[in-house]
C-alpha cells in the first residue's frame, strides 16, 4: 500500500519538483534553477493557459447554483423525483471521450446547435463554436457545466436529505411561505455542501478536462483552449520538453493543493 | 377585497399551486431532455450509414461493421475489462488492509500514514504523469498492462483507502472485543468478519473505480501505446483522424464503450452516490 502510493504518486511529485528547475528531455538533464519558472511565468501562451484556467473558473457558480435550483425543485417532492434524478445523474457514467464526440457534433457548423436555430427560423447562423478561440473555450465550459449537473445534484439532494423535517414543519407553522422556506432555511443549511460541490468542481476543472480537450479541441485553435494540465501533456508528450511541463505541473500542483487546503480547513471548522 | 367571497380566494390559491406545480414540472423536462437528448443523439445516429446520416432516414449496420474494420474493438474492450478488473483488485487489497490497519488496529504511527493518504489523494495526477511516465519506461512497463494497471491502483488508492478506514472506524469496537474473546487473531478477525461487514464499502469502491478506469483517457494513452493494447475509450479517442468526421462511426464507438460503464451505473447507482458524498456527511 504504502510502496504504491509512495513510489508511483510521492516519489514522481519529487522528482516534478526537482525537475522544473531543470531543462530535461527525459534522458538527460541540466540544471537552470528558478529562471525556469520567471522564463514560463513570462511567455505569453503560458499566460493565456492561465487565463483560460481562470476563465473556466468564472463559470463554476453556474456549475454549482444551475444544479441547486433544480435540485430545490426536485425536493419540493414532485412524483416520479427518483426518475429525474437517474436521468441527470446518467452523464457521470459517461466518459469525457464520448462526452467530447458528442459535444463537437453539437457545436460544430453544421451541428445540431444549427439545426435547433434552423427551426426557430435562424438557419442563417452558422455558430461555428469550434473555429474561434474564444466561443471553443465557451463550449468547452458548456459541456463541462453539462457533465457536472448530476453530479452537484446528487450532492445536494443528500444534503437536503440531512435536513430535520421537523425544522420545515416549524417554519410551516409560523407561517413561512415556499420561497421563504427554501432561501432562509434550506439554502443556509446546505452551506456545507455547496463550500464542497465548490471544490470539488474547481478540482475538476483543474484536473479532469483533458480529455474532454483532447476530443473537442486539441487545445486549440491557437491556445483558445489549452488550460493548465493540457499545457503539461503538450509540452512534455508531444514536444519532448519535459522540464517545462515539470514546472507547469508544479504550478498546477500548488493550485490544487491550495484548493484542497482550503477545503480542509472549510471542513474542520465547521466540527 | 373584503367582498370577494372565500370560496373564491379558495379556488384562486388551488389554482395558483396547480400552475407552480406545472411550472417546475416543465422546467424538470426541459432539464431532461438536455441532459437525454445526447444518448438520444448516439442512439439515433449509430445505425446509420454516412449516406443515411446525411440525409436522416433509414437505419442499417454499416456503420457498425465499418467501426469493428477501424479498431480492434472486441480486442479493446477484453483491454478495458483487463485494466479495470486487475486495478480494481489490487485496489481493493491495499485499502481494505490498509483501512483495517489504519481503521481498527491504529499501530504507532498510524495518524501519520493517514495524513500521508489524504494528502496523496490531492496529487493532480497532470503533475507527475511526466515523471511518472520516464520512471516506468525505464523499467520496461509501458506497453504492459501492469504498468498502466499500478498506475491506476496507485491514483485509486488513496480515496479508496480513505473509504475504508472511515468505514471500519464506524462500525462498533465490541464486535472486534468479542471476536478477541473468542480467541480469534487479527487476521482472521479481518477476514471472517470485517471484510463481510464491509461489504457496502467495498461495492462503493468497485463501482467508482470501475467507472473512472474504464473512462480514463490519459493512463491508457500513454502507458499503452498500440492499438491492439489500447482499452476501448483511449482507442476510441484516437480513431484515426480520417473517420473523425464519420459521424455514425464515431456514434457507434460513443455507443460501445459507453454502455458497459451505463449499465454498472444503472445497477449500483445506490452505491455510486454513498460514494461521492463520503467527503461531506458525518
Amino acid at each position: 500500500m504504502l510502496a504504491l502510493i509512495g513510489g508511483l504518486l510521492l516519489l514522481p511529485i519529487g522528482q516534478t519538483v526537482y525537475y522544473s528547475f531543470t531543462t530535461w528531455d527525459g534522458i538527460t538533464s541540466q540544471w537552470v534553477g528558478p529562471s525556469t519558472y520567471t522564463a514560463l511565468l513570462r511567455s505569453p501562451e503560458f499566460v493565456r493557459v492561465l487565463e483560460n484556467n481562470a476563465v473556466i473558473v468564472l463559470a463554476i457558480p453556474v456549475a454549482i447554483f444551475l444544479p441547486l435550483g433544480v435540485a430545490l425543485l426536485i425536493n419540493s417532492h414532485v412524483r416520479g423525483w427518483r426518475v429525474f434524478r437517474s436521468v441527470y445523474f446518467l452523464p457521470t457514467a459517461v466518459s469525457w471521450v464520448v462526452i467530447g464526440f458528442v459535444a463537437v457534433r453539437f457545436f460544430a457548423n453544421d451541428g445540431i446547435l444549427h439545426d435547433l436555430l434552423a427551426k426557430i427560423g435562424l438557419g442563417s447562423i452558422h455558430p461555428d463554436f469550434l473555429a474561434h478561440e474564444r466561443s471553443a473555450l465557451l463550449a468547452v465550459i458548456v459541456t463541462f457545466v453539462w457533465s457536472m449537473f448530476g453530479t452537484n445534484l446528487i450532492i445536494f439532494l443528500a444534503g437536503m436529505a440531512t435536513i430535520d423535517q421537523e425544522i420545515y414543519d416549524a417554519a410551516k407553522v409560523d407561517g413561512a411561505g415556499p420561497l421563504a422556506v427554501m432561501f432562509q432555511i434550506t439554502v443556509p443549511l446546505l452551506k456545507r455542501f455547496i463550500q464542497f460541490t465548490f471544490v470539488i468542481t474547481l478540482v475538476t476543472a483543474f484536473t479532469a478536462l483533458f480529455s474532454l480537450i483532447f476530443v473537442m479541441t486539441g487545445g486549440g485553435p491557437g491556445f483558445g483552449t489549452t488550460t493548465l494540465e493540457f499545457f503539461i501533456y503538450q509540452n512534455g508528450f508531444s514536444q519532448g520538453y519535459f522540464g517545462l511541463g515539470a514546472t507547469a505541473g508544479v504550478v498546477l500542483f500548488v493550485a490544487v493543493f491550495a484548493i484542497s487546503m482550503v477545503q480542509l480547513r472549510l471542513l474542520r471548522s465547521d466540527d | 377585497m373584503s367582498s370577494v367571497p372565500v370560496a373564491r380566494g379558495h379556488t384562486a390559491r388551488l389554482w395558483r399551486r396547480r400552475l407552480t406545480r406545472s411550472l417546475v414540472y416543465f422546467a424538470l423536462l426541459v432539464m431532461t431532455v438536455v441532459m437525454l437528448y445526447p444518448f438520444w443523439y448516439m442512439a439515433d445516429n449509430a445505425f446509420r450509414s454516412l449516406q443515411q446520416y446525411q440525409l436522416q432516414s433509414g437505419f442499417s449496420l454499416a456503420s457498425w461493421r465499418e467501426l469493428f474494420n477501424t479498431l480492434p474493438v472486441g480486442h479493446q474492450l477484453v483491454n478495458s475489462t483487463i485494466l479495470t478488473v486487475g486495478s480494481i483488485a489490487l485496489i481493493l487489497v491495499a485499502s481494505t488492509t490498509a483501512g483495517y490497519a489504519l481503521g481498527v488496529l491504529r499501530y504507532r504511527f498510524s495518524s501519520l500514514v493517514f495524513l500521508l493518504v489524504i494528502s496523496s489523494m490531492m496529487v493532480p495526477m497532470q503533475s507527475i504523469i511526466i515523471p511518472e511516465y520516464v520512471n516506468l519506461a525505464r523499467l520496461g512497463f509501458i506497453n504492459h498492462y501492469y504498468g498502466a494497471i499500478l498506475v491506476y491502483a496507485a491514483l485509486g488508492a488513496p480515496f479508496s483507502t480513505f473509504l475504508m478506514t472511515a468505514y471500519f472506524r464506524r462500525l462498533p469496537e465490541d464486535v472486534i472485543e468479542a471476536a478477541l474473546m473468542d480467541g480469534l487473531g487479527y487476521g482472521r478477525i479481518f477476514l471472517q468478519i470485517m471484510l463481510p461487514l464491509a461489504v457496502p464499502a467495498i461495492v462503493t469502491i468497485v463501482v467508482l473505480q470501475f467507472i473512472q478506469i474504464w473512462d480514463d483517457l490519459l493512463v491508457g494513452l500513454l502507458f499503452l501505446q498500440t492499438p491492439e493494447l489500447r482499452p476501448i475509450t483511449v482507442g476510441l479517442a484516437t480513431i484515426p483522424s480520417q473517420h473523425l468526421l464519420n459521424v455514425p462511426v464515431l456514434m457507434a464507438g460513443s455507443l460501445i464503450s459507453a454502455a458497459p460503464a451505463i449499465a454498472v451505473f444503472l445497477v449500483f447507482q445506490r452505491y455510486l452516490i454513498a460514494g461521492l458524498t463520503t467527503g461531506v456527511g458525518k
